[in-house]
């Protein structure tokens, strides 16, 4: 007994290094920034302390509020045909007779593991549209006879957008579902098979529900990393009338190109905020999932 | 990493059998031809670049491009004149590398002890480490540069490598991984042997633990290698970036330049095209188990 | 074993935390050497090549003077170089500026008073906006350039010939010298090519060729809009509607494509530029002309400053002395092309400076008459980046056909947007 207690204080040794480096580059850089946030610190001079004067600026800000409804949208329109897609695949290649299996599992995830920035500037070399291939296949195809300016278009930009976040993600997510569909015990299907029932009856009645925890599980993270959506956008550009421009692309530009480290601290918070608010929603739904199952 | 296989193998073995009782219908014809043409979208991109880097300027503006052209030389030394990107190309994997070390190391360690120790103020502490995963990265960065000023860490890598030790996912991961494949009856075995407390871990714990710091170390690298925000803000010299600021830079300086950009983006993929290659079945079970843990 | 690997590990990273810091003071202090001989070492931060070249000149004349340059390509090198000021940590002697954020600059305490270090001597010829952009706004010289940037209209000489009869300079520069001109032109050779030829690149350039001439956008603390903005815009809208222009960006790929290709007559762009014709093997010497543009343009430029803290000043003053120099003025024409600052150098080599891509055309003669055009303005922290706000506003308004009065409002709106301590009526 003494020498167990004698032990447990290892414990604290072994979670120590986690604490001292989140106090050091998480935490105090967070409550420095909160700080910075009431400062009007534009890097030519020191931060002089102004109160509240970001916050008021920002409830003020019509570009922020836009930045919100664009990272929505984005989110939106990447998130649905994102996750069915990926339910889809996954449950086709968790098909006993598909072949190659493994091939189509590996291109399918390919994308994720190519740097969001390659990607955006893929894409926007790609839809470029003097010279761009997208638009020489169309014209060649004869769909369309002149070429389309697709980032001068706010909708089309936000669907260019959306649809790479898409395909950067979907192979992930159809990883994930993979993995939840082979936890699935097989018993499960066999005895449906013997009691005759048809794919599509089994797919709804056993493999959704059963599937519903990692389902939820996509959602939430992908509320969260959506919300943080950044990179790839960012090389794509802000679209016309700034309808591409993400929220923390919005951070990224008030602080880092236009020197309004104090305003940028104060989007920061704002961010944080609306995360924090998606987060805890999403976790009450999910709570109140459990309960019902 | 055996069991799966089995697993796999069994499957296919139910499916060789099962094949007889679908007859090749439409149906199936028809999903084929919808997974070829998914394949098929996620690869033409590539493709396109491949074939595009290949060409001069006035080409790629003009013509739609299908086969490889000679130019890629000559557009890979405008890229180079300016642009070291090879030079990114090894920063990456250091900062990647050293990144992905301390935080399955420390991971590890946190998890374990969080696991295995009934210390006073764990289930709170473990609770705090789960909290930081909520606070979004982008939270502290304004006050996080100018820290990093204060202490004359800009334009170093520490700033970039170091808070990879407080990775609250691994940690949790982790412990959850120490929870089931760690049993205590072995550590009490360690500790009558006499071996230390951080004997125990290095000798024990860590090997048992191996299967599961692979699994993490897939999602650490991956994460780690796209890593852009920080990097771009914290390092001014070009030699000290990493791959993802250098392409930026790269579309910022070549902005009428498309071959040369092209090169660029082609460097990027191509090393991580083959490596993903080789080694696409390790990753991609790893990505596979650590979703059905994390 | 593995134990102590691992202590020695986290012992090895501690004291490189810890003397990550030192180490960095100590270059710092280390440089600090006064000299009253030219010698000694100077470090130059730019995010321009070519200075690699005029620091090796400057070593060739003061062989025991020693010049670092560091180039930062890319739109990064504003944030790091107001980071590294700020910290005070590896600043540079002296730092470049580009005409886009130089206002920001000169107007802080970084960069050094260079009136009190015999500054106004050296640009007392200086082509008048080159010598004002380097003030702050209380007059004093804070920045010097070695080159003046104006632009042109750079036309093809025999696609001239065809579609407007003549490629003489003097000609071209008459019938373009006004935008109704440019219109009616432009309309005509849209039409004699079926659409395939346009008069000019696009819309924009006519942002590029007035912008400088009109009053600043801000004047004590208020938001002014110079009322020729609303002719400029209903011009572009012109020109934009009838396919005058061939609606290519300026510096897109399909634009830097147009000057080799010709599908546009008259491309406005500035001097510096001449590396986006595909000269290969020689293929295009001979092959342009310049013309006048209706009014002066200039585009961009690069402004050196020392830093005030610097140790090195008296070098770095040397340095500025030796690039506002004619000398090397005249060497940098000779050798890269690039436009002078001083007047005196234009003159000397007016009738006697010729280009290879320009043939036997004097080049400077066009340029000079172009550069004392353009107005002696300062710069402030605003003027570039509400310029920048008005070409992103009025740019979707041609685009979306909308009237001159939406736009000005909705401009209005992103102005106090970026700028909430700007009024704003």
């Amino acid at each position: 007994m003494r020498n167990a207690i004698n032990k447990s204080r290892y414990g604290y040794y072994f979670v120590a290094p986690f604490f001292i480096t989140f106090l050091i580059f998480g935490l105090a850089p967070i409550i420095y920034s909160l700080y910075l946030s009431f400062t009007n610190w534009d890097g030519f001079t020191d931060p002089v302390n102004i109160g509240f004067a970001n916050y008021e600026r920002l409830i003020h800000d019509s570009f922020f509020f836009k930045s919100i409804f664009n990272t929505f949208i984005i989110w939106i329109l990447s998130v649905i045909p994102q996750v069915s897609l990926a339910l889809a695949l996954a449950i086709i290649l968790n098909e006993r007779f598909i072949r190659g299996k493994h091939f189509f599992r590996a291109v399918f995830y390919f994308p994720h593991i190519v740097t969001p920035v390659t990607l955006g500037v893929l894409f926007f070399l790609i839809f470029d549209w003097q010279t761009g291939s997208v638009n020489k296949v169309l014209m060649e195809l004869g769909i369309i006879h002149a070429p389309v300016n697709w980032f001068n278009s706010p909708w089309l930009s936000r669907i260019i957008v959306a649809m790479v976040t898409m395909w950067q993600y979907f192979g992930l997510n159809m990883l994930i579902f993979i993995a939840g569909l082979q936890a699935i015990p097989n018993e499960l299907y066999e005895a449906a098979e013997i009691d005759g029932a048809s794919r599509w009856k089994i797919i709804t009645k056993i493999t959704l529900p059963l599937l519903k925890p990692v389902l939820m599980f996509t959602f939430i993270t992908s509320i969260i990393g959506g919300l943080q959506l950044f990179d790839g956008p960012l090389m794509i550009g802000n679209g016309p009338d700034n309808s591409t421009t993400t929220m923390v692309m919005y951070l990224y530009q008030t602080a880092f190109k236009n020197f309004n480290y104090g305003y940028g601290a104060a989007v920061a918070y704002a961010i944080f905020f609306i995360i924090l608010i998606f987060s805890l929603i999403s976790i009450k739904f999910s709570k109140l999932n459990k309960v019902e199952q | 990493m055996e069991i799966q296989g089995n697993k796999q193998l069994t499957l296919h073995m139910n499916g060789r059998r099962k094949i007889f009782k679908f007859k090749p219908t439409l149906g199936k014809i028809l999903i084929y031809f919808i997974l070829i043409l998914i394949a098929v979208i996620c690869l033409l991109p590539f493709y396109s670049m491949m074939i595009t880097s290949t060409h001069t300027n006035s080409e790629i503006s003009r013509k739609l491009l299908l086969t490889p052209g000679t130019e890629f030389m000559n557009n890979y030394e405008r890229l180079i004149h300016t642009v070291p990107i090879w030079r990114g190309f090894i920063n990456s994997l250091f900062i990647t590398i050293t990144s992905t070390a301390l935080n399955l190391y420390f991971s590890a360690l946190a998890g374990y002890g969080f696991s295995k120790f009934d210390f006073k103020g764990r289930n709170i502490l473990f609770l705090c480490v789960l909290g930081t995963m909520m606070i979004p990265s982008q939270l502290g960065i304004i006050g996080f540069f100018k820290l990093m000023n204060s202490f004359h860490m800009l334009n170093t890598y520490w700033p970039i490598i170091l808070p990879s030790i407080s990775n609250a996912f691994g940690i949790f991961f982790m412990k959850q991984m120490a929870d089931s494949s760690v049993p205590k009856e072995i550590l009490e075995a360690g500790r009558i042997d006499g071996c230390s407390e951080v004997g125990i871990f290095h000798k024990l714990v860590l090997p048992m633990l191996m299967p599961a710091v692979a699994t993490l170390g897939i999602f650490s690298f991956i994460g780690k290698w796209n890593d852009f925000l920080t990097p771009m803000i914290i390092l001014f010299d070009n030699d000290l970036q990493p791959l993802p600021v250098m392409i930026a830079s790269v579309k910022s300086q070549f902005s009428t330049d498309f071959g040369a950009m092209y090169v660029g983006i082609v460097i990027s993929v191509i090393p991580i095209l083959i490596f993903f290659s080789i080694i696409s079945k390790k990753i991609i079970s790893g990505v596979t188990t650590g979703a059905l843990k994390g | 074993m593995k134990k102590w690997l691992a202590m020695i590990l986290s012992v090895i990273l501690m004291v490189g935390v810890i003397s990550g810091c030192s180490s960095n003071e100590s270059t710092s202090s280390n440089a600090n050497k006064g000299n009253k001989e030219v010698e000694g070492k100077l470090v130059i931060w730019t995010f321009f090549g070519q200075v690699k070249d005029m620091a090796k000149e400057f070593e060739k004349k003061y062989p025991k003077a020693k010049v670092e340059v560091k180039v930062f390509p890319g739109d990064q090198y504003k944030t790091k170089l107001l980071t590294a000021l700020q910290s005070g940590q590896n600043v540079p002697d002296i730092f470049d500026l580009e005409r886009g954020y130089i206002g920001q600059f000169v107007n802080s305490n970084f960069a050094a008073n260079l009136s009190d270090m015999g500054g106004e001597k050296l640009v007392k010829d200086y082509v008048p906006y080159v010598q004002e952009l380097g003030r702050d706004q209380k007059g004093d010289l804070k920045a010097i350039s070695d080159h003046s940037s104006p632009g042109g209209f750079w036309y093809i000489k025999s696609n001239a010939k065809k579609w407007l009869g003549t490629d003489d300079p003097e000609k071209i520069g008459e019938m373009v010298n006004s935008w109704d001109k440019i219109i009616d032109l432009g309309k005509k050779v849209s039409k004699e090519s079926n659409g395939k030829t346009h008069l000019i690149s696009s819309y924009g350039d006519v942002y590029n060729i007035e912008a400088y001439h009109m009053d600043p956008w801000v004047k004590d603390g208020k938001l002014n809009i110079d009322p020729r903005w609303k002719k400029a815009y209903k011009t572009q809208k012109e020109i934009f509607n009838n396919n005058v222009d061939a609606k290519l960006d300026f510096f897109s790929a399909g634009w830097g494509n147009a000057i080799n290709d010709g599908s546009v007559v008259l491309t406005a762009m500035p001097a510096w530029a001449g590396f986006m014709v595909d000269n290969k093997g020689n293929k295009s010497n001979g092959k342009y002309g310049i013309a006048k543009t209706p009014t002066g343009l200039y585009m961009g430029g690069t402004y050196r400053a020392i830093y005030e803290k610097s140790p090195n000043k008296d070098l770095a003053n040397q340095f500025i002395k030796f690039i506002a120099s004619k000398e090397w003025q005249e060497h940098n024409l000779k050798t890269t092309g690039n436009m002078p600052a001083l007047e005196t150098v234009y003159k000397d080599n007016l009738d006697s400076y010729t280009s290879p891509l320009f043939g036997n055309q004097n080049i400077l003669k066009p340029y000079y008459d172009l550069v004392k055009d353009i107005p002696a303005q300062k710069a402030d922290k605003y003027g570039e980046e509400i310029l920048s706000l008005w070409r992103k506003v009025a740019g979707q308004g041609i685009k979306d056909n909308a009237n001159v009065d939406k736009v000005i409002s909705k401009f209005k709106k992103e102005v106090k947007n970026a700028f909430p301590e700007l009024q704003v009526d």
